[in-house]
């Protein structure tokens, strides 16, 4: 209770700061280029990271939802452990691998692909989203794996016996019933993209500034906290926005069970 | 489906690997190729001083959210397995930290203290905002043990004549005990690991992931991968214990769904 009445207060401070000045910030949002880019750029890597986990997390969720008790026990628990660590330490994992001296160019050297290593491998947006699909793996694979793992498996041998063609089962039975745990992955992975903030630091080099770097860069640097609490509230309306629409098809609790 | 497997976990598992291995290279620059083995950068990681303190203050930044967190977490459970108006606008308020971008909560935390004047550091900026992001888990994961813990169990103690507190601490809780030491554990990793709301609030001092953030930052020393290595160990080992304690607590709680008698003295 106590913790619920300073929650609101704290939110209704943040909003008490920036409604004197609420317009002009508002407007040079809206007016800027650069920070309208940086609002796209977050919305456009959040959807592609979702997209691209997705299609990387639904074959193995299926792999794992097949596999016998006792393997799938062990791989299941696998696919936990990276993720009990820092996200901090998840993303900085990748600085060794694409890095100039990582695992990635030595490698090729190594095999007599490059002579000098590459250096588009790090510090632009592809970074970003190997670090942002590794980060939050997780939250797509579980929730996917949950929904087929409590699928019959009658049902594809029914499906099977009454004619269907492999293609067919997956199409009619496995994709459908899935749905609720790939919307409810899609759902996480979307607004914890959207509200990234190391990976795209720490990946992305100067080319990939996603919002969170954008609000840290008025607190930290510019010392505009105004304009820094209007784009807070704005990234906030985007992640609610997306939260409303899944929890209308979802359920609120359905998203963080699933998710969890 | 195999080999997608393999590369799946290959995915997962080599930069952790590689890690591991650049943890202990005896070269000067961070990277490949492996030039032999040594334990130098994790002396180096630990001289100074620097880390120790980090890591105290990590540790008990961690203990002491873990513990509010779960108590209030179990008092907010408590309360709401009962009919309260506004039951339905609870638990999505409840929620919200979780789905509040990091950067955001750091932000509004960051500018509610300097407003009211409250110094940043550990106490109390860096605890208020790791209670209030780990507790919203913790409801999560003590909810559903509560939610289906049998309240005949409760009401018969109470017409044996036991008085609330009694019926708590020799009925209720010990029957939930194995998922409140799992919530400890689980909020700690959750604090432990913190880093965005915490770099907005820690002023000078330092958390293991802010130092490990700030040292990045700097430069891309070579020991920065021992760094990395050690606050995994001790993430995943709380995390680890965490995922035990509970597991062994779903068969307790599946056991006393069964009916058959789990109170005793």
């Amino acid at each position: 209770m106590i913790y619920l009445a300073c929650l609101s207060l704290w939110t209704s401070t943040a909003f008490g700061i920036t409604s004197d000045w609420t317009f002009k910030n508002f407007e040079t949002i809206f007016s800027e280029p650069v920070y309208l880019r940086a609002l796209l750029r977050t919305l456009r890597i959040a959807a592609l990271t979702t997209l691209l986990s997705l299609l990387a997390a639904f074959p193995i969720a299926l792999f794992l939802s097949r596999a016998r008790a006792r393997t799938k026990a062990v791989l299941v628990m696998l696919i936990f452990l990276p993720f009990w660590t820092s996200y901090v330490v998840r993303s900085f994992l990748w600085l060794p691998m694409l890095g100039r001296n990582g695992l990635i160019n030595q490698g090729l050297m190594a095999l007599g692909v490059t002579d000098a290593p590459v250096d588009w491998l790090l510090y632009n947006e592809g970074a970003i989203y190997v670090g942002l699909v590794y980060v939050y793996m997780l939250f797509m694979t579980l929730p996917i794996y949950q929904s087929l793992d409590r699928l019959d498996a009658k049902l594809i041998e029914a499906a099977g016996d009454l004619g269907a063609t492999p293609l067919q089962v997956f199409q009619r039975v496995i994709i459908p019933l899935s749905l609720p745990g790939v919307s409810s992955g899609c759902t996480m992975v979307f607004l914890l993209s959207c509200g990234a903030y190391v990976t795209p630091q720490l990946l992305g080099g100067a080319s990939g500034l996603m919002m969170g770097n954008v609000i840290a860069t008025q607190f930290q640097n510019s010392n505009n906290w105004a304009l820094g609490a209007a784009l807070s509230i704005v990234l906030v309306a985007v992640v609610l926005l997306a939260l409303v629409f899944a929890a209308r098809r979802l359920g609120l609790m359905n998203i963080f069970m699933g998710a969890r | 489906m195999y080999v997608y497997a393999l590369l799946f976990y290959a995915f997962l598992y080599v930069p952790i690997i590689v890690l591991v291995l650049l943890s202990f290279n005896d070269a000067q620059v961070m990277g490949f190729p492996l030039k032999g083995f040594t334990l130098r950068w994790y002396g180096e990681a630990f001289s100074g001083g620097r880390f120790m303190v980090a890591i105290g203050n990590s540790l008990l930044i961690g203990v002491a959210s873990a513990i509010l967190g779960t108590l209030l977490g179990l008092s907010v459970c408590m309360g709401l397995r009962y009919r309260l108006p506004g039951r339905g606008v609870l638990i999505p308020l409840l929620l919200l930290p979780i789905i509040t971008p990091g950067i955001v909560a750091g932000v509004i935390l960051f500018v509610f203290f300097g407003s009211a004047g409250v110094r940043y550091g550990l106490w109390p900026a860096v605890l208020v905002a790791h209670v209030t992001w780990v507790l919203p888990f913790a409801f999560l994961t003590l909810y559903p043990r509560l939610h289906r813990f049998d309240q005949s169990l409760e009401e018969a103690a109470m017409d044996l004549g036991a008085t609330p507190f009694v019926v708590f601490r020799r009925v209720v809780f010990p029957l939930i005990r194995p998922g409140v030491v799992a919530t400890f554990l689980f909020a700690f990793t959750l604090s432990f690991d913190e880093f965005i709301r915490t770099l907005f609030l820690v002023g000078s001092q330092r958390t293991m992931p802010v130092q490990l953030w700030i040292l990045i930052q700097e430069e891309v020393a070579p020991f920065l991968p021992a760094v990395g290595v050690v606050i995994m160990i001790f993430t995943v080992s709380a995390a680890a214990l965490g995922f035990v304690v509970s597991s062994r607590a779903g068969r307790l709680v599946a056991r006393s769904e069964a009916g058959r008698p789990l109170v005793n003295n």
